[in-house]
């Protein structure tokens, strides 16, 4: 237990009028970790992201940053919030804004939120109006990182910026969090956008978590089989002794991406192609098939109420 | 030990008095403020500088209501102009309430700045407190320098009626606590509308019903004098700062009836004597009552208030704006 703990979900769930947005979440992130919020629309991407930012309140469990209940006001001066259509006041120029951050925030840093928008030549008297939408999104980088937030919350952040923008602000986004050891969490319905910023995962879907854990646990405990069918079915030894997620028969061919248990992890040998999945090929491979059972690594397990006592 | 290090930021010294929310709200409400402040300033400065001449006519001819139509020719149109003071509390309502909470639902700044360090609810308290603020001072300013300017000449100005006009609703405490009530409501109605411009619609409606209600409230705030005199003679007299409320006919058996009863008989004292009226009775306010009025009106509407800006605090606390 010597790594701090950015957050830690216990059966957190949210019920709009009848229908549950999200449902017996449980996991941690530790701190100083770039994660990965991934799911389809409508998976609960958002509603976790308002239940972290005191925006939503939980139905049912509870939610922790840093330790601290998100019932609890303190937790505001730990995180900072990027909605996804980063609100700012229109009206404000780019220093009023940066002056809001300072007027409500006690740990407020001046020099580098002026260093982010400066280094994209925006004018601190310029209008927040009249700025593009890269623009934009950089004053509102720079009003969440002069928080000096220990966690980072972001809402489809790349989602409406052009290609080069986005290198520039994900450039940016990775700079500050390394420099100042900030955890951050975003959200993507498309993965390809955060595959190579991240090194933790959680994927949602249908309001359940479906995977968490460090990319580079997650991916080699799989692996996708092709071979021959056995009576139209998989052969046995693929389902004995391994989680199969998903499969396909086709013909006389099978496709399979199974799951190795245990921590000698072992995939199933015989007649047939072992290959490596890409990150990809398994985050589709959970999302498609939501009988398959979840996959939480060591790392993202919460702790038991016996350890946390 | 870095402050001798790093160059000073920029912004970090422009300042000023106001910090932390209160420059938020400031900031985020400057015009309104702004424009607040010279309708004030207007105003009294108006108002002072009629109160000379008031004044003058007030020694020359007397606070009396025979020299009212002199002073309607000379002065009728320097409180024409203030009467539209009357529509302030609905403009504060329609203006600076319904967009306050609406226009931050509507750009979604509400999650930028109840995701900053400070607390929601001291968030809601300025947000809410400050223009409330700013309505009070505002129209006590404008209450005080219109009511200074009247009173000398009550019996004058608009030939001494206090009841009727809208003279009731921009003296004393009423305009104060009727700009508090249409603020808040504005604000509420915004924050559950959640669009300005359906909101801004929305407390113009209520601002009609609520002068539709005042108009039927004021007279309902106390009871009116009575006066009895023998119906033989003409209704009896009731003083000249006083307010013709209704008047009846009574007969000995204490029914009452309508003033008009006998007009068009014939014979109106026989007309009387068949229906055994024997007195002439006046109800009427007098100019005395006019304050205690004035602070029960504004005492409900002070009530309402309270109970809105409850209502939009344990909203804001409880549910996702």
């Amino acid at each position: 237990m010597s790594e701090a703990i950015a957050m830690e979900a216990r059966e957190l769930g949210k019920k709009y009028r009848r229908d549950w947005a999200l449902r017996d979440l449980s996991f941690r992130l530790p701190a100083g970790r770039v994660c990965a919020l991934v799911g389809p629309n409508g998976a609960g991407k958002s509603t976790f992201l308002g239940a972290a930012t005191r925006l939503v309140r939980p139905t049912t469990g509870t939610l922790e940053l840093f330790g601290v209940p998100v019932t609890d006001p303190a937790v505001l001066s730990r995180f900072a919030f990027l909605a996804q259509d980063k609100p700012l006041y229109k009206r404000f120029t780019v220093a009023e804004t940066l002056r809001m951050g300072r007027e409500l925030n006690p740990r407020w840093d001046q020099a580098a939120a002026e260093r982010i928008v400066r280094a994209g030549d925006i004018p601190l008297d310029a209008k927040v109006g009249t700025l593009s939408g890269g623009q934009r999104t950089r004053v509102a980088f720079a009003l969440a990182f002069g928080k000096r937030p220990q966690l980072l919350l972001l809402d489809e952040p790349m989602a409406d910026l052009d290609p080069l923008a986005r290198h520039e602000l994900s450039g940016l986004l990775l700079a500050e969090a390394a420099e100042h050891g900030t955890t951050v969490l975003m959200s993507s319905h498309v993965l390809a956008d955060l595959e190579e910023m991240c090194d933790f995962l959680l994927v949602l879907a249908g309001g359940r978590l479906r995977m968490a854990g460090d990319t580079d646990a997650l991916l080699p405990a799989h692996a996708l089989l092709t071979g021959a069918a056995e009576d139209g079915a998989l052969p046995r030894e693929v389902t004995d002794g391994h989680t199969v997620v998903e499969h396909r028969v086709t013909g006389r061919q099978f496709t399979a991406l199974v799951r190795s248990e245990g921590p000698r992890a072992e995939l199933p040998d015989g007649p047939w192609e072992t290959a490596v999945p890409g990150l990809e090929e398994v985050l589709l491979g959970y999302l498609r098939s939501p009988e398959a059972p979840s996959l939480i690594t060591a790392a993202a397990r919460p702790s038991t109420h016996l350890e946390a006592a | 030990m870095s402050t001798l290090t790093d160059p000073r930021p920029a912004t970090a010294r422009s300042g000023g008095p106001l910090h932390g929310l209160t420059w938020l709200v400031w900031r985020r409400n400057r015009t309104a403020f702004l424009l607040l402040a010279a309708v004030t300033v207007v105003v009294c400065g108006y108002c002072l500088y009629y109160r000379a001449g008031v004044l003058d006519f007030v020694a020359q001819y007397g606070n009396d209501i025979r020299y009212s139509e002199k002073f309607d020719k000379a002065y009728k149109e320097v409180f024409d102009r203030i009467y539209v003071l009357s529509n302030l509390p609905a403009l504060l309502g329609i203006f600076l309430g319904a967009p306050l909470i609406a226009g931050e639902q509507e750009h979604g700044t509400v999650r930028l700045a109840t995701t900053q360090s400070v607390s929601r609810t001291r968030w809601i308290a300025a947000t809410v407190g400050l223009p409330l603020l700013a309505a009070l001072v505002s129209t006590t300013l404008i209450s005080v320098a219109f009511t200074t300017l009247w009173s000398p000449a009550n019996q004058l100005v608009n030939y001494g009626d206090w009841l009727g006009g809208t003279i009731f609703d921009i003296t004393g405490p009423v305009p104060v606590a009727l700009a508090l009530f249409l603020t808040s409501c504005g604000i509420a109605v915004g924050m559950l509308v959640r669009r300005v411009v359906p909101a801004m619609v929305l407390t113009l409606i209520a601002a009609t019903g609520t002068s539709i209600a005042m108009d039927r409230l004021r007279t309902a705030l106390t009871t009116p004098h009575t006066v009895t005199g023998p119906a033989s003679h003409d209704f009896p007299a009731i003083p000249d700062s006083a307010i013709n409320y209704d008047q009846w006919l009574g007969t000995a058996d204490g029914r009452l009836l309508g003033w008009g009863t006998c007009v068009d008989a014939k014979n109106e004292a026989a007309c009387q004597s068949d229906l055994g009226i024997v007195h002439k009775i006046v109800e009427y306010f007098s100019l005395d009552q006019m304050a205690g009025m004035q602070w029960r009106g504004a005492g409900i509407l002070l009530v309402l208030t309270a109970l809105i800006v409850a209502f939009i605090v344990q909203w804001t606390r409880r549910r996702p704006l």
